[in-house]
């Protein structure tokens, strides 16, 4: 029977990213440490590839601040730019932010030159490709946005996701992943050729906290096997590249709202955390995806 | 504890390396306690029985219900199947697997050897495998949808099979109408996912084989027990395998799951059967069953 040539056996495969616990995560005696405090409200959390930590403090704060991976002090990179609420480096070495105070997207260089590439938008954060292509949140509107690697502004979707707040991509770059802050749901998109997306779904479902319906997700990094992580009301939530829950990291301080997570520190091993005033870490048995 | 899934050598060289990806991690390799389960007779092509057909379909790449995705699906049309007369339908997730002719459920094989001994009704079989969003190119991996397809509690799955994939095998198949020869079969995520399209739609399905199913909190599939046990009685008839050393890990634990499920079956009065063997997350006792099951399965 020639069929039997081109089927699939008994379904089995190599994926090591799947079927993970927290024990594959947590390291014994590697509790939360507090990496910065004194500020109002961190968020913005990214890194370079040497692995220093970038962040705002999107209420009160001057600009762009750097938590050094070498010396782990905290100092004021750039000045000037408050409001920023979503940051990345992108390809080509500049930061690209989410410049929610004025309404805009623009891209800084590492001297702090300026140039907008879109404004009238209420971004919330944003991640960048690397081929380029920019993608952000724009929670009131329900909408996600995309604006090409030739500048091209598209509305990637709308309408789906409640409250599209934390946004990241797969490591093979081919999926797009946003949480909901008003649901329960992290959805996924394929990315098309051209960078739309297409196939949107409520692919991961966050674990609400008791009585409630809402998980409150915010912030989102990549794990390098293409694990997710997703800051909750519940803590850190981890997703397998299938969409199922791994296990949830807890919050260093049960009352702390934690809107920001990236992974930062030489060997992009040690996991950030935007907690309301501080920012903590946290090393980590796995690597960030950058 | 954590299972690691393991490509099974010989099936390597049949696998196009770009369809690779696609298979999705649900065997583990069989142990040594699972060596005892072995096919048996109505397992294997059998001299003078009459052989059905199994056909793959073009690739399902325009579901409305999962948009974005494709899948590949096989029917098997049994040779005793007589234009006109409506046959029976059994769904099999994954069915890439279980389609397979030398493989740990030879499905086809058991049902030629079943119908042709009158132990089953005539019954059209339909393969299909979880959904992927596609590689763009043959460097890059597809996005498996299965866990979402599979472990989602909901209707979604069970319109999936009846909105869609029902009416297609209809267009050059005539199919009953009657819930009650409509059979739906699953492995691990496969198997929760066959008890959900059945006890989300049982006007349209009623029949359950579950091996090693996940009735566990991967999406949460672990309420099942205790909405078994407080809802009203539907007119399922549900078959479930599992081994003792079946996966315990941060889902839940697959043999007391099981259990639970079949207790609660119990308790709620349902027309079912529960295997408890020793093997692992592998098909090898539920396949060397297989023929038992159907015969039990289709018993009016």
């Amino acid at each position: 029977m020639k069929h039997t040539l081109l089927i699939l056996g008994l379904l089995a495969t190599t994926t090591c990213a799947q079927d993970t616990s927290l024990h594959d995560y947590l390291i014994d005696g590697e509790p939360w440490q507090e990496a910065a405090s004194g500020f109002a409200f961190t968020d913005g959390l990214c890194c370079d590839k040497d692995g220093n930590l970038f962040f705002t403090d999107v209420k009160a704060g001057r600009g762009i601040y750097k938590i050094d991976a070498a010396t782990g002090k905290t100092d004021l990179f750039l000045d000037s730019l408050p409001g920023i609420s979503g940051l990345q480096i992108g390809p080509d070495g500049r930061f690209y932010a989410c410049h929610n105070k004025e309404q805009r997207i623009i891209a800084i260089t590492m001297k702090g030159e300026v140039e907008v590439l879109l404004t009238g938008v209420k971004c919330n954060d944003l991640v960048v490709s690397k081929n380029g292509n920019l993608y952000f949140t724009e929670t009131p509107t329900l909408s996600v946005h995309l604006i090409t690697r030739d500048k091209k502004h598209i509305v990637a979707d709308t309408g789906h996701v409640q409250k599209p707040n934390g946004i990241t991509i797969s490591p093979d770059e081919r999926t797009l992943v946003v949480s909901e802050h008003g649901g329960k749901h992290v959805w996924a998109w394929r990315i098309e050729d051209d960078g739309t997306l297409t196939g949107g779904a409520p692919f991961m479902t966050m674990w609400l906290p008791l009585g409630k319906d809402i998980a409150a997700g915010d912030g989102a990094a990549t794990e390098s096997n293409g694990r997710c992580f997703v800051t909750t009301e519940l803590g850190v939530q981890i997703f397998d590249p299938a969409g199922r829950l791994s296990g949830i990291i807890a919050k260093p301080e049960p009352q702390s709202k934690v809107v920001s997570v990236e992974f930062a520190g030489k060997n992009h091993d040690i996991l950030h955390i935007a907690a309301g005033g501080k920012v903590f870490r946290r090393k980590l048995k796995v690597k960030g995806y950058y | 504890m954590t299972p690691r899934f393991l490509v099974r050598i010989p099936l390597m060289k049949f696998l196009p390396r770009a369809l690779l990806p696609l298979l999705f991690a649900t065997f583990v390799q069989a142990a040594p306690q699972d060596d005892q389960y072995v096919p048996g007779p109505d397992s294997q092509v059998q001299k003078g029985v009459p052989q059905g057909k199994v056909t793959q379909m073009p690739a399902w790449t325009h579901s409305k219900i999962y948009p974005g995705t494709t899948r590949d699906w096989w029917i098997y049309v049994p040779a005793q199947c007589k234009p006109g007369s409506p046959a029976n339908v059994m769904v099999f997730c994954d069915g890439g697997g279980f389609v397979k002719a030398d493989g740990t459920f030879r499905a086809p094989v058991v049902f030629d050897n079943l119908i042709a001994k009158g132990e089953m009704p005539v019954t059209i079989g339909i393969f299909i495998n979880p959904g992927v969003f596609p590689a763009a190119s043959p460097k890059e991996k597809p996005r498996s949808n299965r866990s979402f397809e599979y472990d989602s509690l909901g209707d979604l799955h069970a319109r999936f099979l009846i909105e869609e994939i029902l009416p297609e095998v209809a267009k050059n198949h005539k199919l009953t109408d009657d819930p009650e020869g409509r059979a739906i079969c699953g492995n691990s995520s496969g198997g929760i996912c066959a008890f959900t399209v059945a006890w989300e739609r049982p006007d349209a399905f009623r029949k359950v084989v579950s091996h090693i199913g996940s009735f566990t909190n991967i999406r949460g599939g672990h309420v099942y027990p205790a909405l078994i046990r407080k809802t009203e009685k539907k007119p399922l008839k549900v078959f479930l395998q599992d081994g003792k050393n079946d996966i315990d890990n941060q889902f839940g634990n697959w043999p007391l799951a099981n259990q639970d499920m079949a207790a609660a079956l119990k308790f709620a009065g349902y027309d079912f059967q529960f295997v408890l063997g020793e093997g692992k997350h592998n098909g090898k006792h539920g396949g060397a069953l297989l023929p038992d099951t159907l015969r039990w399965l289709w018993k009016k």
